[in-house]
């Protein structure tokens, strides 16, 4: 009985016709790319002057803002579910593993791709391993974003060579080294992310004058690994829920059967980790002395971020594991993915320079935007080109005895 | 004769005026008699370093003839100086060791210090050199004594701790506080009487203009009206007793300037010490350039002085342009055009 | 791997954590301690000569070769705006105001002792020189801006506009002048002498002089003597009438630095040092977080094996007690009903227990796909 699915990809290489039926979504991807690419056409004959606002004074934007923190935070569902079943041995979350590893891959790939833009010297990226800083924060977020992008794609790689063993059998030794080494690479993984996603948030240590002192603190990098714990549950829901919609039809019946009881565990697990994240940000408040900084416009945004996007999610999903509420824990996903957007823009842009007068303050170009959801949107595309082709979101039947 | 009348008229103003202004001077003179007419408060004094330990030798710091009376009228009120309030002599509580009346503030401390606390309950006492030292800040002096300030010399010390027909028994008994009152009026008379204010050399005695070409490039030889400054500095302070007393040299005034060139003209050259310098000189970082020790003198003066003319970011108020120069600038402006 | 392989490999980790930390290590006893170069040279800004005839901006345009700006450089209205350094203006002279009266003060790199912007440089294009400056090598820029974030003076900028070499650009201290022994562009041309140039150490000296000549004329600070680890350039600022009346007081000392623009809150560590916690943190989770993560996989991984034997413990165990019941059954139905109904009892027996073997077959592979 074991799948109920038609494997799209069982007699052919290439499954590409969902991509040229007239739907809104695919009309919208058109609009989207097409754009993006005139954009990023602009972006690299013109100068990053030409299609940014950034100036001086801010020279991180929407690209670094979004596209970077809020990326990388976003992708942190590839080592919070690998971590969960192999490492805590939660083996019925097996059929969550391969779609929040490919859009955690997906999510670092992009991520890399959109700095890209950020950057001036874009095609010397690779410099900082010959000219190592080691002083640098941003030296230690380059060096495990490349490592774990790298484990990433080899742990993710078993899904395309699933796809072309068919045609070239040779892949199929690379599948069972991966496979053999999965412990080792989760490991790795959760090693490099602690760091990487901690660093993020030591970017900012070194412009204590620059970040409101609501958001500013020395525990800058664990919060924004705690944060990134959050996020990841909450993106693999929340990620889940829209596969739900789109690609339902690619799901068998084992990923549908244990969709459902990963939504709830997970909400169970995140909704504690709100909690402690909390806790941590309304002590190091305290412990700071900021109460004072509380009275005023970022007072305002800080209580918001902290209740209406910390606390409030962490009772949602209390309340949706418990009573097994799946549209509760799904809203409180989205109120999560909503609230680490809403930290990582306010410590990037909207705290950040908040001593600057109004008029030398940073506000994203329509351009710059459109960038960011050009990214997405391949994303989304590439994720869809995966599903459309790839075992990722059933088992081939080929390799049922992968685990 | 048609505008007799008016004449007459303006005649009458004329004269009316001239009275006016001659006229009124010596009435507004009874604040002279005011000097004299005081309680009974001294007119001038002696000052002895009293200290608790004995002093048989008669040495130690020189007492110091203090006029009360013209210090008196110089001050807004007795607490200035008296600032406990009490009219008691200076000697009673701050003496040279120092002692708990005192708050152990010693008596050179009391005469002297220029770091006083302000007190928050009661009145912030001065010193001497403190309440002088704020005098410069006076715009007719605050010129030069924004650049220089006074040496610290032994004939600096010596304006005021000097008594003319002082004995050693005199300091030992004033120490003692056996000097009689007589003697003490006589010691202060005849040192008052014997006080005289150095000459200061005139004006005139210097050069009408002189003609600064040391660095004459991009604007041609400034001519500085020399006799001009030095008489509105004089004019200023002619009547000035803390000046007259504390400018003790002839050239004290000059030496302002001519911090290192006293007038002979065999000492150095500006130049000589301030190199146009187009090399670092890390030897000397505090020493100005030739063009910068120039333009701290002027523009430090006329800061000082609240002198508002010639703005000085306006160069072309002092320097005229060299021919080159607004050639260069005509050039440039039709390079823009 | 043998010993020596192994040795090998111990070693050279450990001459790179060395690496890492030799600039702590030559400061001694893990403290940045001043001067790191004892003859750096430093200029000391005295704004209380400055009059803001901007021709330091001039002298600079001039001896770096930079385009001609818009406004000329005697056109002095530009000051009643506040602007900043760009890529073709490395120094800017701003108005600000003291107790109503106009003071000047020039901007520029201040070229750090320990600057954050080497610190963030994540391909080492920053560098502090012997002689004090700060210096920047474009030819390995990535064009991150990192920099641009951890300079706490808001001091290099970027050409932006530029899509095939943009660079990030700020005051050179004129280092190739100095090399030549000379002066940099905009001391060469200050005709107050607001700029002095020296050793940084008698810079400071001279500052001290300054300020206590003049107790009425100077706030008793030198900013950049310790701000933000210590400057080359260090600013002395005019005292608010004020705090001269009180000037003994002291409460209020420093408010005229932020008057001037100049924050005076950094602290007095380099701004690098923020990140060294964090930074430190690295190799402790690199160690810790695999022994971590791999002892809870090994619990884990015996549990499910206690799990597993317990489960075909019991198995076996029912197994066991079907057969021994069935057995008896036969043996009953053989005494009460004669062999042949045993064997027939014993069949029907046997095909029940295949097919529901089959069934239950069924069933464990289903719960193994979990």
């Amino acid at each position: 009985m074991a799948h109920n699915i038609v494997i799209p990809t069982k007699d052919k290489l290439f499954n590409l016709s969902e991509f040229f039926s007239f739907t809104k979504g695919n009309i919208l991807t058109a609009f989207i790319l097409g754009g993006g690419l005139i954009i990023t056409f602009i972006r690299f004959t013109q100068g990053i002057g030409s299609v940014t606002n950034l100036s001086d004074v801010q020279p991180w934007g929407m690209w670094i803002g979004f596209d970077l923190l809020c990326g990388v935070s976003l992708a942190a569902g590839g080592y919070f579910t690998t971590v969960a079943c192999y490492v805590m041995g939660m083996k019925h979350f097996h059929s969550a593993v391969r779609p929040a590893v490919t859009t955690a891959f997906l999510g670092y790939a992009f991520v890399v791709v959109a700095l890209l833009y950020d950057l001036g010297h874009w095609w010397r990226l690779p410099y900082m391993f010959f000219f190592p800083g080691t002083t640098s924060v941003l030296f230690e977020v380059g060096l495990c974003v490349a490592t774990y992008l790298t484990v990433l794609f080899v742990e993710f790689s078993v899904a395309p060579c699933e796809w072309l063993a068919a045609k070239f059998p040779i892949l199929l030794k690379w599948r069972t080294l991966v496979n053999r080494s999965t412990i080792i690479l989760t490991i790795f993984g959760v090693t490099l992310s602690t760091l990487h996603q901690s660093s993020l948030g030591s970017l900012y240590l070194i412009a204590p004058r620059k970040l409101y002192p609501l958001w500013y603190s020395p525990f800058l990098p664990m919060f924004f690994f705690v944060s990134s714990m959050a996020a990841g549950g909450s993106m693999v829901i929340f990620e889940g829920m829209l596969a739900h919609k789109s690609v339902h039809h690619y799901m068998d019946a084992t990923h549908l059967k244990e969709a459902d009881e990963l939504v709830f565990s997970f909400s169970k697990a995140v909704s504690f980790i709100l909690f402690a994240y909390f806790m941590i940000k309304l002590i190091d408040m305290l412990v700071q002395d900021n109460i004072s900084y509380l009275c005023s416009g970022y007072g305002a945004l800080w209580f918001l971020e902290i209740f209406g996007f910390v606390l409030l999610p962490a009772f949602l999903y209390a309340k949706g594991s418990r009573d097994r509420n799946l549209r509760l824990c799904r809203f409180a996903a989205a109120n999560t993915v909503a609230g680490i957007v809403f930290n990582r823009f306010n410590i990037s842009m909207i705290a950040y320079n908040y001593d600057l007068p109004s008029a030398e303050r940073y506000f994203p170009s329509i351009w710059e935007i459109w960038i960011s959801c050009f990214v997405v949107t391949l994303i989304v595309t590439v994720y869809r080109f995966i599903v459309y082709h790839m075992p990722v979101l059933y088992e081939h039947p080929n390799f049922q005895d992968a685990h | 004769m048609r505008n007799g009348t008016t004449l007459l008229l303006l005649a009458a103003i004329a004269v009316a005026g001239v009275a006016y202004l001659t006229l009124w001077e010596p009435s507004l003179a009874p604040a002279a008699p005011a000097l004299t007419s005081v309680s009974d408060a001294p007119s001038a004094m002696v000052i002895f370093p009293v200290g608790e330990k004995p002093n048989y030798e008669g040495v130690g710091m020189k007492p110091v003839v203090f006029n009360h009376l013209v210090h008196k009228n110089r001050v807004e009120n007795c607490e200035s100086c008296h600032h406990t309030g009490e009219t008691v002599a200076c000697t009673t509580c701050h003496t040279v060791e120092g002692n708990v009346k005192g708050k152990f503030v010693t008596l050179n401390q009391a005469m002297h210090t220029l770091r006083i606390l302000p007190q928050a309950d009661r009145n912030t006492p001065q010193s001497c050199v403190s309440c002088h030292t704020k005098q410069l800040q006076k715009p007719k002096c605050a010129g030069c004594h924004s650049i220089v300030k006074p040496t610290r010399s032994e004939i600096y010390c010596n304006v005021c701790h000097s008594v003319t027909g002082l004995t050693k028994a005199d300091i030992v008994d004033g120490i003692a506080g056996k000097l009689s009152d007589e003697r003490k009026a006589e010691l202060a008379a005849n040192t008052l009487k014997a006080r005289k204010n150095p000459v200061q050399l005139q004006p005139t005695d210097g050069p009408y203009k002189v003609m600064i070409d040391d660095i004459a490039d991009k604007y041609k030889a400034n001519m500085f009206a020399h006799r001009r400054h030095v008489n509105s500095l004089m004019g200023r302070i002619k009547d000035n007793a803390l000046a007259s007393a504390f400018h003790n040299q002839p050239t004290t005034l000059c030496s302002t300037c001519h911090h290192n060139r006293l007038l002979a003209s065999a000492s150095p050259k500006c130049g000589s010490c301030h190199s146009q310098r187009a090399n670092p000189d890390p030897a000397t970082p505090a020493r100005p350039q030739l063009k910068a020790a120039y333009h701290l003198q002027c523009m430090g003066c006329h800061k000082g002085m609240n002198v508002a003319r010639p703005l000085n970011i306006s160069c072309v108020t002092c320097h005229k342009e060299s021919e080159g120069q607004s050639v260069a600038r005509a050039a440039e402006k039709l390079g823009e055009k | 791997m043998n010993r020596r392989k192994f040795l090998a490999i111990l070693g050279s980790a450990g001459v790179a954590s060395a690496l890492g930390t030799s600039k702590v290590a030559k400061a001694g006893g893990g403290t940045h301690t001043w001067p790191y170069y004892e003859n750096s040279y430093g200029i000391l800004h005295d704004t209380t000569r400055c009059i803001g005839c901007r021709n330091c901006e001039e002298g600079c345009n001039k001896v770096n070769n930079l385009p001609k700006p818009d406004n000329p450089f005697n056109d002095l209205s530009v000051m009643n705006k506040s602007r900043r350094m760009t890529p073709t203006a490395w120094t800017v002279v701003n108005k600000y105001e003291l107790d109503g009266k106009p003071v000047f003060r020039k901007s520029q790199c201040f070229h750090c002792n320990d600057p954050a912007c080497a610190s963030a440089c994540f391909a080492k294009c920053f560098q502090k020189q012997p002689n004090g400056s700060v210096t920047y090598d474009d030819s390995q820029c990535v064009g991150c801006r990192y920099c641009m974030i951890a300079c706490p003076f808001y001091v290099p900028s970027f050409e932006y506009d530029d899509a095939w070499d943009p660079r990030v650009v700020k005051c050179t201290f004129c280092e190739l002048r100095l090399k030549e022994g000379k002066l940099p562009g905009c001391v060469e041309s200050c005709p107050m002498d607001a700029l002095t140039f020296g050793r940084r150490a008698d810079l400071i000296k001279v500052a001290r002089a300054r300020i206590k000549d003049n107790p009425d004329k100077y706030t008793d600070y030198i900013y950049g003597e310790w701000d933000a680890g210590g400057t080359a350039w260090m600013v002395l600022a005019p005292i608010a009438p004020d705090v001269a009346d009180k000037k003994h007081s002291r409460i209020e000392t420093g408010h005229e630095f932020k008057e001037l623009g100049l924050d005076t809150h950094l602290g007095n560590r380099p701004m690098g040092e923020l990140t060294y916690g964090a930074l430190g943190a690295v190799p402790m989770i690199v160690a810790f977080w695999p022994v971590l993560f791999g002892g809870a996989y090994a619990i884990s991984k015996r549990r499910e094996a206690i799990h597993m034997a317990e489960t075909e413990a019991i198995v076996r165990e029912t197994k066991e007690d079907v057969v021994n019941a069935m057995d008896a059954a036969v043996r009953k139905i053989a005494e009460t009903q004669g062999p042949g109904a045993a064997d027939a009892a014993c069949q029907a027996m046997a095909d029940a227990m295949k097919t529901r073997e089959e069934a239950c077959a069924h069933c464990g592979h289903h719960g193994e796909d979990k």
